[in-house]
């Protein structure tokens, strides 16, 4: 039999793009896992979450930083979160989570099924406002908020994670469809 | 139609999917005498009224929350929106 090796590839191919004022660059580096709290454990998950990762437990629909693996913890829905974070190993992202949280959460690694990206600049807003049904001012939408929605007619995780920058979760299977969208809008506002 | 989510804040309904009835959250007992009656009452009776409705809707697109919302069929108003957890526990249900 001959030898095959396999190789990884990144959702995007590492897709970077500058459009006047805005920046559309996929984010490497980073990976997913997901945390779902057992029924009646919230007390127990915000000690492990403060212990393993320096963090405390967001809101549903907020974020918060920890002081470990640069994480960020997304508060996705009730009893669920995402942990964002660069992993030691990224082989062993749900490992590095299930080590940090012990038996306080039920961990899955998620990183494998989603493309980011990053969506940075003066004309972000103009650019996101005809995909994204949300109301992104930042008196509504401020810095760390984050939440699932719809961009033409995909599911994505929305984050603003500066003033001019969110980034952008979407399934990878999809994701060219929704780079290909998001091109469009910024060429469409850029000009 | 807008759905002002108690978690998210308003919400375009094109996010959710709609259930039905909001009385399916009271399942009857099974091991009950006339289960099989109380389950057909359960499964096949609907009010439908013109006018103030309360409805289970699912966050699909969004938290993944079921909520309970109460609406006027008559002028799609949303009149209160609660989460249906919350709704279930305060009717005796563990979760």
């Amino acid at each position: 039999m001959a030898d095959v090796a396999l190789e990884a590839r990144l959702p995007l191919g590492g897709y970077a793009e500058t459009f006047g004022s805005v920046s559309l660059a996929e984010v490497t580096g980073l990976t997913l896992v997901s945390a779902a709290v057992p029924n009646g454990g919230d007390a127990a998950f915000a000690v492990a979450l403060a212990g393993g990762f320096g963090a405390a437990r967001p809101a549903t629909g907020g974020s918060t930083a920890g002081d470990r693996y640069g994480a960020r913890i997304l508060g996705m829905q009730p009893d669920q979160l995402f942990i964002l974070f660069e992993p030691p190993d990224p082989d062993r992202a749900a490992e590095t989570v299930s080590d940090a949280l012990g038996p306080a959460a039920y961990v899955t690694d998620q990183s494998d099924g989603w493309a980011m990206l990053r969506i940075a600049g003066a004309g972000v807003r103009a650019a996101l406002e005809r995909l994204c049904m949300l109301d992104l001012d930042a008196a509504a939408f401020p810095e760390g908020r984050v939440t699932r929605t719809v961009m033409e007619h995909l599911s994505v995780v929305i984050l603003r994670d500066g003033p001019d920058s969110f980034l952008l979760l979407t399934p990878r299977s999809s994701a060219r469809s929704f780079l290909h969208a998001v091109e469009v809008s910024i060429a469409n506002t850029a000009g | 139609m807008i759905i002002d989510h108690p978690l998210l804040g308003p919400r375009d309904a094109a996010e959710f999917v709609i259930l039905g009835d909001a009385s399916l959250i009271d399942r009857p007992d099974w091991q009950a005498e006339d289960a099989a009656q109380q389950f057909h009452d359960y499964l096949h009776l609907r009010d439908n009224p013109a006018g103030e409705h309360r409805e289970l809707w699912f966050h699909e697109q969004g938290d993944r929350s079921w909520l309970v919302v109460t609406r006027n069929t008559l002028t799609h108003e949303v009149l209160k929106v609660e989460l249906a957890r919350d709704v279930a526990v305060a009717r005796g249900r563990d979760r």
